[in-house]
Order: structure tokens, then C-alpha cells, then sequence
């Protein structure tokens, strides 16, 4: 019973505050409604490639031939030539990977040497930085397998042809040394003593016919001419026998074919003297990160101080004044000369104080501790967290300026939290969200503190000049707002 | 010079009329009681007058500025105790005071020496170091009064100082009041305690938003009744003595008569309304010449009374004024 009345007491207080209902049911299902609509996994495990080509080259032949290659393993970004030129947008993060392609690859491989694609990218990201050599490797497993496929189809054809060419000369060559040596035999030679003899008595009969009285003269000439030419043939031929196989398979011509063959057969196998793995990977990637990724305790350091301080931050300052409203406490100011800026720099000086030290002190154990880089140097550091802070702080005060309730600026925060955590590049690079969520992270100071203090602690830069700007503009909106807020007379 | 001059001042929120054309003043030096019922407006006037609230109709005028326009300069010379305790739990009485006597800007020397001073006329230098969770409610209003006297106003707006304070607790308030009207201070109090408007120099009548009665407390006395009391206590009973409460009718109205229960012989009460009650009194005593007089006296009632009988006279019911 008593139970009872608890449960129905505080059922019908949160039903009599609908801001907070909408906050506790709304609210997360926006975020996540957001975050649904946002994360693009596709993009994120595709990194966006620039090419680099010399024009004309046959580098260039190779990527227009094999361009889907390119394209279907990466967010294709273009083709340039200026190599510094594709480095310098890496470098801004315009594109996550620049593959430069050689101008004559065939020259590496003709000699035997695989082609080198040069693959360079900039990420720090130990999880979602390894796309690029994931998809680098899958895309040089493409183009290799893509190669070699054309290249069996193209000369498949013309191996058998000159194959079965070679066969039949082969064949012909066996022939006629078969015949060569039936010449040279003993058999061969009485054969031709014979032939020679026949001939010498026809040559003699048609020289006694030439003489002979009716006779024209034409046919027998003729005929007497052709032994004569048959004769001297012949004689070559026994001179041949006498002087081996060879003298009559060079007689024959058939050194001659033997020679052609065996050009043919050097022809045939004039291919590259390389290994088979050259030939079967004519391609390999080389890969060069021009950032040094930390381990992943290092890379979400940066974050989890970024996420710290604005939690902190505006848990603190969204529950200051609307404390004060609530016990009357701030009736009782604003009858006293302390203006709602004088109260609004109170309130700011001491929590920017506390959230900045006691951040600091953390950043301190981080570092001493667990060995977390601050390659860009303490100062830096110091500077990033003291704008977060600021950023944070303004977010704050703004919340609790807006609120009804502690509850409900409690509420608020924790979102902001949850936010910041889905929108703000610590789970997800910030860079491959998209829609609801790139304009959520603009208001977030989270967004620009991951960044800023993974920039100073990771890569060792200054902070950069856009973070600085978006953290100083949350800042100086919020504090203006809550300012007008607070000074406004109730009417 | 009035401290305080309110001139057909109308408070709305939203289309509600909270507050409808009142006219008041305040002089300097003087304590001005607002009593009302809950609701009758009371906080909205007195929120008005700090400048915490615009008037929307009207002119309002405290130490001849409107509170909306106060500079820090006049916003020093002015003081709030509101009704509950809005300072700071988790700091001691002495860190409350001292930021409240920062809030006036009073520089560090004067600041040591006015807190000490303050700490000392409301009882609480003792507890100086005591966290303001730790103490009694009893002290907390004080150190709550505390901090609207740091800073030496010359104008003090105090919202229900005696709610829920024990009677000995809310007799020391009012001595300290005393004193510091008698510093010449000006003191704006509202109390939920009618009897404590006996205690100020003059006292408004709030109810529905709308002034009823406005003087010192024996102008509101009188007007409660219609003039001045004469009680006397004469033996017989009522039935017997109707010879004598018609001699009396001359002299004013008799406005209750009514048998001593208690009495072991028959004894009658009897309250007249006279113009002058001292000047009455002779010639009560001749009318009722013969007549066994027990007592005869000039009695005060209690500002309950005359609150209930104001409230009669408007359309909240005395009821309502809880």
C-alpha cells in the first residue's frame, strides 16, 4: 500500500513535467534516429583515394584499362599529376589516400621486378585507419588477378599456333634427316653410282642423236641440257655423300629449317625472365602512413579528455543556476547590484578553474602513467582543454539558463554526452559521418576538442585554426544568450 | 520624504489581474506591515517594489527611483530578506555572510568589521563557523536577516521573516525591527501573522490584490469596530440588566453581551463602541449608576480580530485568509 503510493506519487510528478518526458523519451530516440541516418559504415571503410598519373604515360593507358580497379576499392577522388600537390590535400584530410601509379610499369616487369604502386595516407586512427592498406591490398589483388586474366586470353592463341608450327616443322626435319641418312648410306650411295651411270649413258645416246642427221635440234637440246644439269646435281649429291650427313643435310636445306626452328623456339620462349611471382603479381603496393598511429589506449586519450571536460564542464555549470533559481537564491541577487554578467564571470571563473585543474591532473596521469604521447607539448595541451573548457562551460550555463528543473538540465547534459560520444568523432571519425550528424557536431565542443587534442597530442601540431574558431564562437554565443536569459526582466 | 510611493499600480500575469491600482506610501524611518490572505498578492507587490517584477500599469517609486531603473548604487541602499532560506547550505554562517557583504561590495576591511557586527545583532558570532545546513531553522532566518543588514540599507524588504518561528523566536525578530527602525532604517514587512501588524508603525490590508485598509493599528482597530472599545463586566444577567444596556445606548453601541459562564453568581459581559473611550469611560460609570459595575475597562482587542472584521467587510471571506 505504502509502496504504492510512492510508485502513483511519482508517477503523476513526472507525468506533471512534460519537458522532462520529452527529454527522457524523445530525446534518445532523436539521437538515435540521427545516428541512424549519419553513419555511412561504407564510407567509413572507403577510404577517399586521389590518383596520381603522369598523362599519356602508360601508366595512365594501365588506369584508364583498369579504372574499375581504382574506383570500386576506394571513394574514387580524381586523377592529378602533382604529386605534392595530392600530399598537400592529404595532408588537409581532403582525401584519406593518395596512389601514385608508375609511368611504364612494363618496364619494371619486362626485367623482371614487380610494378610499384605507391600508396601514401595520413591517419592516426589505429581502428579505422587500417582501410587504406586493407583496401590498397584488395585493390593491387584486383589489378594483378585483372592483368594476368588479360593477358592468358590475349596470347593463349597465339602460343598454340606457333606450338603446333613447331611440331610440324619438327616433323618435316625428322623427314628429311631421315632421307639425309638413307642418302649417306651404302645403299644410297650404289643408288646414286647408278643414277650417275644411267645418266652418263643417256647423255651420251642424246649427244649421238643431236649429231644425227633429221634431227631439229630443238627437243634433244633441251633434254641433253637437263641430264647435263641432273649430272652436275648428282655429283653435288655424291660429293655430299662422300663428305657425311651434315654436307647433305646442309645441301638439303635442312640446317637451314633447323636453324628457323630453333629461332622459333627462342621466339617462343622470349618471355620475361622473371619469377612466377612477378608473373602472377605483376603489381605491389608500398605504403606509407605519414602518421605514426598510437596504441589504441593513446588514440582515445585525446578523446576521452575531450569527452571529460565538456561532460564535466556542463554537468557543473547547467546545474549552478538553475540551483540558485530553484532555492531563490537568485531572487535574492537580483535585488542585490550583482548584474547577471558579474554572476554569470563568478560562476565562470571558479568552475573553469576546477574543470581545467582537475583535467589537467588526469592529462598528467595519462601521461605519467600509461605513457600517453603530448607530442605538440604541455602548453598546447593546456590551451586545447582551457577552450574546450570555455566551449563547454558557455553550453553549460546555457543549459541551465533554458532549464525548468535540475533533473532536467541533468537530462540534457547526459544527452549532450551521449551525443558527443555518437556525433563527435570519438567512436566514429567525424570526417565519413554525414547528414543530421555533421550539423549536430558543429554545437558540440566535443567535436572540435577530440580533434584539436588529438592534433596536439597525437601528431604533435598546434591546434587548429578552425577548432579554435568553432570552440570560441560556442563559447561566445552561449555566454551571450545565457546573458540576455538571466538579464531579462520577469514581466 | 516617502521611501516608498506606489501609484495605481495594476500587476497582470498573463490576462489575471494580481494586483489592481493600488495606492500606497511609505515614509521614511517608519515599519510598514502588509498582511493579506495567501494569494491576496502580497509577494507580487513586495517583488515589485524590489525590482524583481516590472509593474504593468502604474508608477512605483522606492527612494525616489523606480526599482527597474536601480543603479548598483541603489540597489546598496536597499535590502531583502526573502521568505525562505536561500543561501548557501554547504558554507558557514560567517563564508555566507561574507559573500552576501561581497554581492554589496563592500571592500575587505569594512566587510570583516560588518559581518562581525552583523554576527553580533542577530545572536550568531557564536556560530560563525557552523555550516548553515547545521544550524536551526531559527538561526538560519536570522542569518538570512543578517544578510540583508550587512551592508547598513537604508530601505529593508522583509517577506515573512517569523513564518514558522516559534513565538519567543518571532518576539526577538520584531525587537530587532524595532531597532532598527529606531536607527531610522525603513522596514516593508509582510508577515501571515495578523497579530504582528500590532508591532508596525503603520499596516495595509491586502486582499484580492486590492488594498482594503490602510493606517496604524488603532485606525485599523477603530475601523474594524467603528470606533473605540469599552468592556466592563456587571453583575446580573443579561435579562436583568436590560435597564442598564439601554442607559448605555446614549453613550455608543453595544455590540455583545453575553453571560460569564464561569462565574459563581450571574455576571454579564459587556462590550461598547464609543468615539472616545477614555473620555467614555466618566460617563459610563454615571449611566450606570445603581448597576453593580465588577470591571470596567479599555480593552485592546487582537489584531485577529480586527483582521476578521476588516475581511468582513470585502469579498474574501475570513477563511480564506488561512
Amino acid at each position: 500500500m505504502r509502496i504504492g503510493a510512492v510508485a502513483a506519487k511519482e508517477f503523476w510528478g513526472l507525468l506533471r513535467q512534460p519537458q522532462l518526458l520529452l527529454l527522457l523519451l524523445i530525446g534518445p530516440i532523436l539521437i538515435m534516429v540521427a545516428f541512424g541516418l549519419s553513419l555511412d559504415v561504407q564510407s567509413i571503410l572507403t577510404p577517399r583515394a586521389l590518383v596520381v598519373v603522369e598523362p599519356g604515360s602508360e601508366g595512365a593507358e594501365l588506369f584508364e584499362e583498369y579504372r574499375y580497379e581504382f574506383t570500386n576499392r576506394t571513394t574514387f577522388a580524381g586523377t592529378t599529376d602533382d604529386l605534392e600537390a595530392a600530399r598537400q590535400q592529404l595532408l588537409r584530410g581532403e582525401v584519406d589516400a593518395v596512389i601514385s601509379i608508375p609511368s611504364d610499369p612494363s618496364e619494371a616487369i619486362t626485367s623482371g621486378e614487380q610494378a610499384v604502386l605507391e600508396v601514401t595516407y595520413n591517419s592516426i586512427n589505429p581502428v579505422f585507419g587500417t582501410a587504406v592498406p586493407r583496401r590498397v591490398y584488395g585493390l593491387v589483388l584486383d589489378l594483378n588477378q585483372s592483368l594476368v586474366e588479360q593477358g592468358i586470353a590475349s596470347n593463349i592463341g597465339d602460343i598454340r599456333s606457333a606450338r603446333e608450327q613447331v611440331n610440324y616443322l619438327d616433323r618435316q626435319i625428322e623427314n628429311a634427316n631421315a632421307t639425309a641418312e638413307a642418302l649417306t648410306s651404302e645403299e644410297g650411295r650404289t643408288v646414286t653410282a647408278d643414277l650417275d651411270d644411267s645418266l652418263s649413258e643417256l647423255e651420251e645416246t642424246l649427244e649421238v642423236l643431236q649429231d644425227a642427221p633429221n634431227e631439229t635440234g630443238g627437243d634433244t637440246q633441251t633434254a641433253l641440257e637437263r641430264v647435263r644439269q641432273g649430272r652436275e646435281q648428282l655429283a653435288e649429291v655424291r660429293e655430299a655423300q662422300e663428305n657425311g650427313v651434315e654436307e647433305v643435310e646442309e645441301l638439303s636445306g635442312v640446317s637451314e629449317l633447323e636453324q628457323t626452328v630453333d629461332d622459333l623456339q627462342n621466339a617462343l620462349s622470349d618471355v620475361p625472365d622473371a619469377s612466377p611471382e612477378v608473373l602472377a603479381n605483376p603489381f605491389r603496393s608500398e605504403i606509407e602512413n605519414l602518421a605514426t598511429p598510437p596504441g589504441i589506449v593513446g588514440f582515445y586519450a585525446p578523446g576521452v579528455l575531450a569527452l571529460l571536460i565538456q561532460h564535466i564542464a556542463v554537468s557543473m555549470a547547467s546545474l549552478s543556476i538553475i540551483r540558485e533559481r530553484l532555492q531563490g537564491a537568485y531572487e535574492f541577487f537580483e535585488v542585490s547590484p550583482l548584474g547577471a554578467g558579474e554572476l554569470l564571470a563568478g560562476k565562470f571563473l571558479t568552475y573553469f578553474g576546477l574543470v581545467l585543474g582537475a583535467n589537467l591532473a588526469v592529462a598528467a596521469v595519462l601521461a605519467f602513467f600509461l605513457g600517453i604521447p603530448i607530442g605538440g607539448g604541455v602548453l598546447a595541451m593546456a590551451l586545447a582543454m582551457a577552450l574546450v573548457t570555455v566551449a563547454s562551460l558557455g553550453l553549460g550555463f546555457l543549459v541551465s539558463a533554458l532549464a525548468r528543473s535540475q533533473l532536467q538540465a541533468v537530462q540534457v547534459a547526459m544527452l549532450l554526452l551521449i551525443a558527443s560520444v555518437l556525433f563527435a568523432g570519438f567512436l566514429f571519425p567525424l570526417g565519413d559521418m554525414q547528414g543530421p550528424a555533421r550539423t549536430i557536431a558543429y554545437f558540440l565542443p566535443a567535436s572540435y576538442g577530440i580533434r584539436t587534442l588529438q592534433e596536439v597530442m597525437i601528431r604533435g601540431e598546434g591546434i587548429p585554426l578552425f577548432d579554435i574558431a568553432g570552440l570560441l564562437v560556442i563559447a561566445a554565443v552561449s555566454l551571450v544568450l545565457t546573458r540576455y536569459l538571466l538579464g531579462r526582466k520577469k514581466t | 520624504m516617502a521611501a516608498i510611493e506606489v501609484e495605481n499600480l495594476v500587476k497582470r500575469f498573463g490576462g489575471e489581474e494580481v494586483l489592481g491600482g493600488l495606492d500606497l506610501t511609505v515614509k521614511e524611518g517608519e515599519i510598514f506591515g502588509l498582511i493579506g490572505p495567501s494569494g491576496s498578492g502580497k509577494s507580487t507587490l513586495m517583488r515589485t517594489l524590489t525590482g524583481y517584477l516590472t509593474p504593468s500599469e502604474g508608477k512605483v517609486e522606492v527612494l525616489g527611483k523606480p526599482p527597474s531603473e536601480f543603479a548598483p548604487k541603489d540597489r546598496r541602499r536597499v535590502g531583502f530578506m526573502p521568505q525562505g532560506f536561500v543561501l548557501y547550505g554547504e558554507l558557514s554562517v560567517r563564508q555566507n555572510l561574507n559573500f552576501v557583504a561581497g554581492l554589496y561590495g563592500l571592500k575587505f576591511g569594512k566587510r570583516r568589521r560588518r559581518v562581525r557586527e552583523t554576527l553580533e545583532f542577530v545572536e550568531l558570532w557564536e556560530h560563525r563557523r557552523k555550516t548553515a545546513s547545521n544550524v536551526s531553522g531559527g538561526m538560519q532566518r536570522r542569518l538570512q536577516l543578517a544578510a540583508a543588514l550587512v551592508h547598513e540599507p537604508e530601505l529593508l524588504f522583509v517577506d515573512e521573516p517569523t513564518a514558522n518561528l516559534d513565538p519567543i523566536l518571532r518576539r526577538r525578530f520584531w525587537e530587532e525591527f524595532r531597532q532598527l527602525s529606531g536607527e531610522g532604517r525603513t522596514l516593508f514587512v509582510t508577515t501571515q501573522y495578523v497579530g504582528e501588524a500590532e508591532l508596525c508603525d503603520r499596516v495595509g490590508l491586502l486582499s484580492g490584490g486590492i488594498l482594503v485598509a490602510l493606517g496604524t493599528p488603532d485606525e485599523l482597530r477603530r475601523r474594524a469596530f467603528g470606533g473605540e472599545l469599552v468592556q466592563m463586566a456587571l453583575t446580573g444577567s443579561p435579562s436583568q440588566l436590560s435597564d442598564s444596556l439601554e442607559a448605555l445606548e446614549p453613550l455608543g453601541r453595544v455590540v455583545e453581551v453575553r453571560q460569564d459562564e464561569d462565574a459563581e453568581e450571574a455576571v454579564s459581559r459587556v462590550r461598547l463602541v464609543v468615539e472616545d473611550a477614555d473620555a467614555t469611560l466618566p460617563q459610563v460609570m454615571e449611566v450606570l449608576n445603581g448597576a453593580e459595575v465588577r470591571s470596567l475597562n479599555i480593552p485592546k482587542p487582537s489584531f485577529d480580530e480586527v483582521f476578521f472584521r476588516l475581511m468582513e467587510g470585502t469579498n474574501v471571506t475570513p477563511e480564506d485568509a488561512g
